[in-house]
């Protein structure tokens, strides 16, 4: 009779532990990406995936919007033909993405020099990073590259870029998109997302190049570029260094690029040295890295 | 003496169900990545894993995580790579293995993809992938990232006083 009543007593334990799990999976699913709830409702292809923000979009996703996203930007400025400079700013760029927090995505992070003028660095999702010709020529060592491209990494991480698209179009896009696995779109469904998918990088492009992020992710890129930077081994002070630049340039007048959308270098400045006394190790610089950053950068000068 | 080995028995079973269950069943949620034979991009790769394809978690470090592939290799991922399973983590039940799959499949090839992307390159033909492209084909390899490093003293290298 006892062993009966242990035997019973096990079953009901199996079984609720069980329906924990089924439970805890199902919440696990909706805190990791966002809010995908999963109701399984009959064997075959029948499963609802209602998602709703920007953290329900697939990296999949995230990689086309990144693309299309870059090529806007090169349809805006050209790419400096450098291959040595590019490798070189790949390398940097990619120490850089080993220190983050999301050094993986769905084709890996890429860097390219555009051959312009003005001050700027871009980052388009998934990771298409940018930086102009004129923002190398500004750059003293290897340290201020580095820290560069930490905020753009950091951008990129965060997925601000995704954030900027407005929420309306990726409830329609996820509505359109709806419930069943299906190979191809038929010609309307393909017009109508490819619709939401031209207002969404019209969303993203009129953040990125016009107006700039908002002031609270500029905040943050700086704070996580400090971060990756000096796990990376860059002297932080390399941020700063980039900041003075850009307040010099302000106080001249300079109104291109990047100053038009960022907000002030005093600020960012103050609030950076804030966090970079807050490491408990600070890298310093090293020649090795300035000797190479100087023969890199060489036929730019 | 014959109920006590029953119950230990009963018991043993229990407890080996409830860890077969409880086994963490990830997704590689990118186009490629490696098994690699450390937790570090230039250790040595034991395996390429594709977007879809499922592996164990056996345990956690610093952004990345030991995993036994479906092949019974063991190896570290980068935490960035993957995603937990979802419904699949009740691997027992062959029907709902059938709708986990069918939901990723769902997943990943839905919604903004190539053919969106070819419907927006055919309505906006001033604005060209081509050089999107050639930006994708320069990868530095992970080994090169290392001697980048080593060389700058940076990472790891940087540490070694």
């Amino acid at each position: 009779m006892n062993c009966k009543k242990t035997l019973v007593l096990l079953a009901f334990s199996l079984f609720c532990v069980l329906f924990f799990l089924q439970c805890s999976v199902m919440e696990e699913s909706a805190g990791i990406f966002g809010k995908v709830s999963k109701i399984v409702t009959s064997e075959k292809d029948t499963i609802k995936a209602v998602r709703s923000g920007f953290g329900d979009i697939s990296e999949e996703e995230e990689y086309y919007i990144g693309r299309a996203v870059a090529a806007i930007i090169l349809s805006m400025y050209p790419a400096y033909q450098n291959d040595d400079l590019t490798r070189y700013v790949n390398s940097v760029g990619m120490a850089v993405v080993y220190h983050s927090d999301r050094p993986e995505t769905f084709a890996g992070y890429h860097f390219l020099v555009l051959d312009t003028e003005e001050v700027n660095a871009l980052s388009a999702p998934s990771g298409f990073i940018f930086i102009s010709k004129g923002l190398l020529k500004r750059c003293r060592d290897e340290e201020m590259l580095g820290c560069i491209l930490a905020h753009e990494v950091a951008h990129v991480q965060e997925k601000h870029g995704l954030q900027a698209i407005k929420n309306a179009r990726l409830v329609d896009a996820f509505t359109l998109i709806g419930e069943k696995a299906i190979e191809k779109y038929g010609p309307e469904e393909l017009a109508k997302l490819t619709d939401v998918f031209e207002d969404a990088l019209g969303d993203i492009a009129g953040k990125l190049i016009e107006r700039g992020y908002d002031r609270k992710y500029e905040y943050e890129a700086d704070r996580l570029s400090i971060e990756i930077a000096a796990r990376t081994g860059y002297d932080p002070k390399g941020l700063i260094d980039f900041l003075e630049t850009m307040r010099q340039d302000s106080s001249q007048g300079e109104e291109k690029g990047w100053f038009k959308t960022h907000p002030s270098a005093g600020d960012r400045i103050e609030r950076a040295q804030k966090e970079i006394s807050s490491l408990s190790l600070i890298p310093e610089k090293a020649s090795a890295r300035t000797a190479r950053y100087e023969k890199a950068v060489q036929r730019l000068r | 003496m014959r109920k006590p080995s029953l119950l230990r028995g009963i018991f043993i079973l229990f407890f080996l169900l409830v860890s077969i269950l409880i086994a963490k069943s990830l997704v590689v949620k990118i186009r490629v990545t490696h098994l690699r034979a450390e937790p570090q991009f230039y250790a040595q790769s034991l395996a390429v894993l594709k977007a879809g394809e499922t592996v164990e978690q056996l345990e956690t470090k610093e952004g990345w995580i030991k995993v036994k592939s479906s092949q019974g290799i063991t190896g570290w991922v980068h935490s960035s790579a993957v995603k937990p399973k979802g419904l699949a983590l009740l691997a027992s039940a062959d029907s709902l293995k059938t709708d986990a799959s069918a939901d990723e499949v769902a997943l990943a090839g839905k919604g903004f993809n190539k053919q969106v992307e070819g419907e927006y390159k055919a309505r906006n033909p001033n604005i060209s992938f081509a050089m999107v492209d050639k930006m994708l084909r320069l990868e530095i390899s992970p080994s090169s990232i290392k001697t980048f490093l080593a060389k700058g003293k940076l990472g790891e290298f940087g540490r070694e006083k």
